[in-house]
């Protein structure tokens, strides 16, 4: 087999894989998308564009989402929190166009719909605006950075979860199979809370420490 | 809100989905601050990495096919005299 030959073979193979990941993935990476897009838009009014009618283009899009129940527990709080923020923007605003009122109205009912009862009102918000993450000195921004990621992580193993014993397993699991930092640390921000509870957290301890070592380059377990 | 990292993920996953390999590798270099330890995403990266290789360098073996194929027409296996 020619050197050609042999390369369009692996160019086909890696082409197919790559594309049943994302087919199996596709559901997934729809929601992603749509949160990413949400997102950008929530960015963008943070700069004081004027965007509602993508808002409710995005409404229109992704409404479905809720009555077919596409969406994961992580997923529901992270759009929630992104229209919370969106709709405490449009507070914000000097003047209320009825295009805002509508989007405002429609926030509300994907809230209650989807399990929050946050009310939203129109009203002038105060003068200055809070400290965005651009603002802040480097290691606030990359600690603040972290919380986030901590949390929605969190979110996505509680959705998983009874309780939150499963939810440290699954997240030191991740830990040491795929060494993940995060993870780690979520997992050691759980112990410690367990910890303050009176549970009996030597177990994870151990398995914590474990992780921790691979995660540094050791390969010794506990 | 999303972080860039996980903005960054997903571009690639959708980039993927639109056969557009060497953008999803930009956006995969990205996201790696925050994946660089995830074993999926080193596997996707990856692959797509050498995906993109691959594909370049088929391009190249292309390229010389072509030029091989473009002196042979113009000489058409003809012995030519390029003294003065």
């Amino acid at each position: 087999m020619s050197r050609q030959q042999t390369l369009t073979e692996l160019e086909s193979v890696l082409e197919s894989f790559l594309d049943r990941v994302v087919a199996v993935k596709e559901q997934r990476l729809e929601v992603l998308d749509g949160i990413n897009r949400l997102d950008d838009i929530a960015r963008r009014i943070d700069r004081g564009d004027e965007l509602t009618d993508q808002i409710g283009n995005w409404f229109a899009e992704h409404n479905r989402w809720l009555s077919e129940g596409t969406l994961r527990q992580a997923d529901t709080t992270r759009i929630s929190r992104i229209l919370d923020q969106i709709g405490s923007r449009l507070e914000k605003a000097e003047e209320t166009t009825p295009a805002m009122t509508k989007i405002a109205a429609e926030i509300e009912r994907w809230q209650r719909q989807a399990g929050g009862e946050k009310k939203i009102v129109l009203t002038r918000g105060p003068e200055t605006a809070p400290k965005s993450d651009t603002e802040r000195p480097g290691s606030l921004a990359r600690f603040a950075d972290q919380l986030q990621r901590l949390t929605a992580r969190f979110d996505d193993l509680a959705g998983s979860s009874q309780h939150v014993l499963s939810a440290l397993d699954d997240a030191l699991t991740s830990a040491e199979r795929q060494q993940n930092k995060d993870a780690l640390i979520l997992s050691a921000l759980i112990i410690y809370s367990l910890k303050q509870e009176n549970y009996k957290v030597e177990p994870y301890v151990k398995r914590l420490r474990a992780a921790e070592r691979r995660i540094q380059g050791g390969r010794t377990d506990a | 809100m999303l972080n860039m990292s996980e903005k960054a993920y997903v571009l690639a996953l959708r980039a993927l989905k639109q056969h557009n390999y060497g953008e999803a590798v930009n956006h995969f270099d990205q996201a790696a601050e925050q994946f660089a330890t995830d074993r999926e995403f080193v596997l996707l990266r990856e692959s797509t990495r050498l995906l993109v290789a691959v594909k370049n360098e088929l391009a190249a073996l292309r390229a010389n096919d072509d030029d091989d194929a473009i002196i042979e027409e113009v000489f058409d296996g003809q012995e030519t005299d390029i003294s003065g």
